[in-house]
C-alpha cells in the first residue's frame, strides 16, 4: 500500500475505481444470492419440479448447441485458415454479422421462415406446423452462437506457426496425420475456450428460448416468468443463482486452463509463411459447408430485412417504409440505446484501461482479488445481472439516480472484462522502463499513465470501446428489468413488438440497430485510424 | 576521497516471501563520491540493477536507508528524486518525436515553450543529434536511439545520472566510442554517475570507482586498478578479467615483502605482507600479461622488464591462440599451467616445445584467504 501513501492522488484514484466496482460489482450479485434467505432457498427448492425441469433442460439444451455450435464453428474456422477456398472476404464478413445484433433475431427469423405463417412452411409447402420447443432452439442456438465459436478457434489456428506443419509434413506425415497430429493439438486451447464461452453464451440465453422454447423451460425464462407472471423476485434470484452456478464453473474452468488471462493469444498474427497446401477435395467440402452456412446466415438476416421493407410479410410483398415510419414515432427506444451503449463504451474502456494500469503496474496488497472482481463480470448472466441491478438500485435510496444512467452504469460495468484483459495483454507488451523513463523524468504516476501509456493502449482501448459499445446495444437481459417507459431500449421494443407479433415494426427496428451499429463502428474504425479488429468482440 | 553524494547504508531488498528466495541486495553500503563515475559491476543476478533501481526509486529497499547528499530519499517517489536514469532498451516514448521525447521531463517541469526548444536543440546538438528532431525512434539507429535516450536524461541537468547496462544493445565497435563519449560528457558536466555493467573492460576502462558485487554483496570497493590488480577473493580476480591463479606457500614474510615458494621457484612479491606467517598456503593472481614467454637458450639475453624478485618457470607449449595484438599461451610446467599474454605476437618467441615463462613480480598479487 506504501505506493498509494506516496503518491495520493494515485491512491485515491484506486481507492475511487475499487469503490465504484464494489458498489456495481460485488453488491448487486450479494443482493441477487441474499434476497431469498435460507428460508426462501428452502421453500423455493421444496416448491416441486418447475426448476428441477429447467435446469435439466438448460443443461440439455448447453450440451446440444454447445456442441453443434463449436463443431461448425470450428470447420468454418478449419476452411479459413488452412483450405484455399475461394471468397474467403465474403465468409468473414458474414460472420460478424451475428455478432452486431441482438442474438434472439436468429429465433425471430427462424418463425418468419418455418413458423406457421412462415415463408419456408406456410407460404412454399402450405403447412402451419407447432415449431415451439427444443429442436427450434437447438438450430437457433446453433446457428446464432457458432460465429462466436468460429472468432475464437480461428484466432488461435491462425497464430499456428506454419513451420510447425511444414515440419511435420517434411518428417513424411500425410495430410490426414498432420491433422490429426499438429493441426488439431495447436487449435486445442481455441477448442476449448470456445466450448466453455459458447456454454456460457447458450445457458444465459434469454431471448432466444424466450421467443421459440415454448413449454421448454430453460432457468433464464423460468427466472423471467417468475417475475413477470407472479412477482416472485425471491424465486427468480435462486433461479438465477442456479444460472450464475453454471455460467461462473465453466468460467473458472476457462480461466484456469487458459492460465486466467491467456495472454498469448492476443497480439502477434503468425508469420506470413504460407501453410502446406490441403487437399484439393478438403478445401472444396470446407467451400461447401462454409457456403451452406454463410447462406444461412444470410437467410436469417435476409428474411429480416425483406420483412422491414413490405406491407405485411408473407403475405403481401408490396414495397414499404411504413414500418421504419413506425420506428421513427418509437424513435426515442432507438436513441436511448446509442446514447446509453456510446456513454457506457467510453467510459467502460476508459476504466477498464486505467484498473489494468493499476493491477499490472503497481505492486499493493488486494489487487489479485481486484483482478477477479475485474474479469467475474464475463461469467456473470445478464439476466442475472438485470435482476441483481433492479433488487439493489430499485429502490428510494437509489432515486437521485437517473434510470438511463443506472442502465448505463449496468452495462459499463458488465462488459469490464473484455477491456480490461485486452489492456493487461497490452501492457504486458509494454517495457516497464517506458513508464519508469517518464517517472524518473518527473512525471507521476497517473501523468505518465496519461502521457505514455495510454497514447500505446490506443488498441486496447478501442478493443473494449468495440465491444463495450456492441454488447450493450444487443443486450436483452441486461436490461429487461430496469427500463422505464421513458428509458426503454432498441432491444427491449423488439423483443416487445415480436410478441405482440408486430413483425414489420420488430424487423424495421433490427434492420435499424444493425445499420446504426454499423455506422458507428466505422466512424470509431475510422477515427481509430488503425488496424481494429471486429471479431474481437467475440473475445467474452 | 571526496564528499559522498549518494550514500547506501545496510540496504537489503528481497523478491518473494522470506525463505523461498535468497536476497537480491543483501546488506550493501555504499558511498559514491560527488562528481564521480562509478560503476556497479558484477555477474548477472548480482543484484547490480536492483540497487541501480533503488537509487532511482523503483524499488523499495526492505530495510536500509539511501541519502542524495544530506536528504534521506526512501520515501521521495521516483519522480521527484532528481536522478535521471538511462535504461538498458533506451525506452524511448515510440509514440513521440525525438524533440518531444527529450523535452518531455522539461515539460513535465513546466518550462515555456521556447525556453524548452532552445534547450532541447542545445542537448541534441551536444550530442550531436542536430537535424534528427522530427523523426521517430522507430527511424534511428541503435546508436543514435542510444544517444537520445542519453539527451533525455542529460537535459534535466541532473544531480544523479544512473545508467543501467546502456551500451549492451550495441555492436563492439559503437559501444567502444560510445563509451569514450560518454566519459568524456561525465567529466565535462561532472555529474555525479553510478553505471551498472557485466562487462569488467568496460567497468575498469571509464570508472573513477568501481563495487564488484556477487549473491546481493559488495564484494569490492576500490578504483579500477586496484580491482584489477588486487582482487580480494579468488572469484574477483577470476571475474574481472583471465587470470592466474597459483597456489603458493609462504616462506617468509617481511616489512617489505614475501617470499612465496611455487612449484620449485621462489617469488619475491614487494610489498608489506608482515602480516602473512610462514607457512601458510595463499593464492597467487597473476594476470597473463605480467607474464613473458621466451626460447629456453636465451633466457638471459632477454631481459625481464625488471629484474628483481621475478621467478622463471620451464615448461612447454600445449597450445597458442593467436588474438591479433597478442598471442596467448597455455604453457604447462610441472602441475601448473600458466596463461601467458604475449604481446608483439611478430617478434618471434617459439610457438611450441620447450619454453620459459618469465613473472614479473611487481605485479603478482597475493590472496591470503586461499578459499
Amino acid at each position: 500500500m506504501r505506493v498509494f501513501v506516496r503518491e495520493p492522488t494515485l491512491g485515491l484514484t484506486a481507492f475511487v475505481l475499487i469503490g465504484l466496482m464494489a458498489l456495481f460489482i460485488i453488491y448487486p450479485q450479494v443482493q441477487v444470492v441474499t434476497v431469498p434467505g435460507v428460508g426462501g432457498y428452502e421453500r423455493f427448492f421444496r416448491s416441486g419440479p418447475n426448476w428441477i425441469r429447467a435446469t435439466q433442460n438448460s443443461l440439455w439444451v448447453m450440451t446440444f448447441s454447445t456442441t453443434t455450435a463449436v463443431l461448425l464453428g470450428f470447420v468454418y474456422a478449419y476452411a479459413m485458415v488452412y483450405s484455399r477456398m475461394p471468397w474467403k472476404p465474403f465468409f468473414r464478413l458474414i460472420a460478424i454479422l451475428p455478432l452486431l445484433s441482438p442474438s434472439f433475431v436468429v429465433a425471430a427469423s427462424y418463425i418468419l421462415l418455418f413458423g406457421p405463417r412462415g415463408l419456408v412452411t406456410y407460404y412454399v409447402f402450405g403447412v402451419s406446423p407447432n415449431i415451439l420447443g427444443f429442436y427450434g432452439l437447438w438450430g437457433v442456438q446453433t446457428i446464432a452462437f457458432f460465429p462466436i465459436a468460429y472468432q475464437l478457434i480461428a484466432d488461435v489456428m491462425s497464430r499456428a506457426d506454419p513451420r510447425l506443419e511444414q515440419a511435420a509434413r517434411n518428417l513424411g506425415a500425410g495430410p490426414w496425420q498432420v491433422f490429426w497430429t499438429v493441426t488439431l493439438p495447436l487449435a486445442r486451447p481455441g477448442l476449448v475456450a470456445a466450448i466453455l464461452l459458447v456454454a456460457i453464451y447458450v445457458v444465459e440465453d434469454f431471448g432466444n428460448p424466450a421467443l421459440i422454447a415454448g413449454q421448454f423451460t430453460v432457468l433464464p425464462t423460468l427466472a423471467y416468468g417468475l417475475i413477470i407472471g407472479f412477482g416472485d423476485f425471491a424465486g427468480a434470484a435462486v433461479v438465477s443463482t442456479i444460472l450464475l452456478g453454471l455460467a461462473l464453473s465453466m468460467y473458472l474452468v476457462r480461466m484456469r486452463l487458459e492460465g486466467r488471462h491467456g495472454y498469448v493469444t492476443i497480439s502477434g498474427r503468425g508469420s506470413s509463411i504460407p501453410r502446406p497446401p490441403v487437399p484439393a477435395l478438403v478445401t472444396w467440402v470446407c467451400f461447401g459447408i462454409c457456403l451452406v452456412l454463410a447462406g444461412l446466415i444470410v437467410l436469417v438476416y435476409g428474411v429480416l430485412v425483406l420483412s422491414a421493407f413490405v406491407e405485411a410479410y408473407p403475405f403481401n410483398f408490396q414495397p414499404t417504409l411504413k414500418h421504419f415510419v413506425y420506428v421513427s414515432t418509437r424513435f426515442n427506444s432507438l436513441r436511448n440505446s446509442l446514447v446509453y451503449a456510446l456513454t457506457a463504451a467510453a467510459i467502460c474502456s476508459m476504466f477498464a484501461v486505467l484498473l489494468a494500469y493499476l493491477v499490472q503496474r503497481k505492486p499493493w496488497r488486494g489487487r489479485g482479488l481486484v483482478d477477479f472482481v475485474a474479469i467475474m463480470p464475463a461469467a456473470v448472466p445478464g439476466l442475472f445481472s438485470g435482476i441483481g441491478y433492479a433488487t439493489a438500485f430499485n429502490q428510494r435510496w437509489f432515486d437521485w439516480v437517473d434510470r438511463g444512467a443506472l442502465i448505463t452504469i449496468s452495462m459499463i460495468f458488465w462488459n469490464i472484462p473484455v477491456g480490461y484483459r485486452a489492456s493487461l495483454a497490452a501492457l504486458q507488451q509494454i517495457d516497464r522502463s517506458i513508464d519508469e523513463a517518464a517517472t524518473s523524468m518527473g512525471a507521476g504516476s497517473l501523468r505518465s499513465f496519461r502521457d505514455v501509456l495510454l497514447p500505446l493502449l490506443r488498441g486496447a482501448l478501442t478493443t473494449g470501446f468495440i465491444t463495450t459499445f456492441v454488447r450493450a446495444i444487443t443486450t436483452l437481459s441486461v436490461v429487461i428489468f430496469l427500463f422505464t417507459p421513458s428509458t426503454t431500449v432498441a432491444t427491449i421494443t423488439i423483443f416487445q413488438l415480436v410478441n405482440d407479433f408486430n413483425w414489420g415494426g420488430a424487423t424495421a427496428f433490427t434492420v435499424s440497430v444493425i445499420t446504426m451499429a454499423i455506422l458507428v463502428l466505422t466512424v470509431v474504425w475510422w477515427i481509430a485510424g488503425r488496424h481494429v479488429r471486429l471479431d474481437e468482440v467475440a473475445g467474452g | 576521497m571526496a564528499e559522498p553524494h549518494i550514500r547506501l547504508t545496510s540496504v537489503s531488498k528481497r523478491f518473494g516471501p522470506a525463505g523461498q528466495n535468497p536476497p537480491a541486495v543483501d546488506d550493501v553500503s555504499l558511498e559514491v563520491p560527488r562528481g564521480s563515475f562509478t560503476t556497479l559491476l558484477g555477474p548477472s543476478g548480482c543484484g547490480k540493477t536492483t540497487t541501480l533501481r533503488m537509487i532511482a526509486g523503483f524499488y523499495e529497499p526492505d530495510v536500509g536507508d539511501i541519502f542524495i547528499g544530506d536528504r534521506r530519499i526512501n520515501d521521495v517517489p521516483a519522480h521527484r528524486r532528481g536522478t535521471a536514469m538511462v535504461f538498458q532498451d533506451y525506452a524511448l516514448f515510440p509514440h513521440m518525436s525525438v524533440a518531444d521525447n527529450v523535452g518531455y521531463g522539461l515539460k513535465l517541469a513546466g518550462m515555456k515553450t521556447k525556453e524548452r526548444q532552445i534547450q532541447v536543440a542545445e542537448t541534441l546538438r551536444f550530442l550531436g543529434l542536430t537535424g534528427l528532431d522530427a523523426r521517430s525512434p522507430s527511424q534511428l539507429s541503435g546508436g543514435q536511439q542510444q544517444r537520445v535516450a542519453l539527451a533525455r536524461a542529460l537535459v534535466m541537468k541532473p544531480e544523479v545520472l544512473l545508467l543501467d547496462e546502456p551500451l549492451s544493445n550495441l555492436d563492439a565497435k559503437l559501444r567502444l566510442s560510445i563509451r569514450d563519449e560518454l566519459t568524456s560528457i561525465q567529466k565535462q558536466l561532472g555529474i555525479t554517475t553510478i553505471y551498472v555493467t557485466h562487462d569488467q573492460d568496460e567497468a575498469v576502462a571509464m570508472s573513477d570507482w568501481v563495487a564488484v558485487m556477487n549473491a546481493g554483496k559488495v564484494v569490492q570497493w576500490g578504483p579500477p586498478w586496484d580491482i584489477y590488480y588486487h582482487p580480494r577473493t579468488p572469484l574477483m580476480a577470476d571475474f574481472v578479467g583471465t587470470v592466474n591463479l597459483v597456489k603458493g606457500v609462504v616462506a617468509a614474510a617481511e616489512g617489505d615483502a614475501a617470499h612465496v615458494r611455487v612449484g620449485g621457484e621462489e617469488i619475491v612479491v614487494p610489498g608489506d605482507w608482515s602480516s602473512l606467517a610462514a607457512g601458510r598456503e595463499v593464492v597467487l593472481s597473476i594476470r597473463p600479461e605480467s607474464l613473458r614467454v621466451t626460447a629456453p637458450d636465451d633466457g638471459r639475453a632477454q631481459a625481464c622488464p625488471d629484474a628483481g624478485g621475478g621467478a622463471t618457470f620451464s615448461g612447454e607449449v600445449v597450445r597458442h591462440t593467436f588474438l591479433g595484438r597478442l598471442m596467448r599461451y597455455a604453457v604447462r610446467s610441472g602441475d601448473l599451467e600458466w596463461l601467458v599474454d604475449q604481446p608483439d605476437p611478430g617478434a618471434g618467441a617459439p610457438l611450441e616445445g620447450p619454453v620459459l615463462v618469465r613473472v614479473n613480480a611487481t605485479r603478482v598479487h597475493i590472496i591470503p584467504d586461499a578459499g
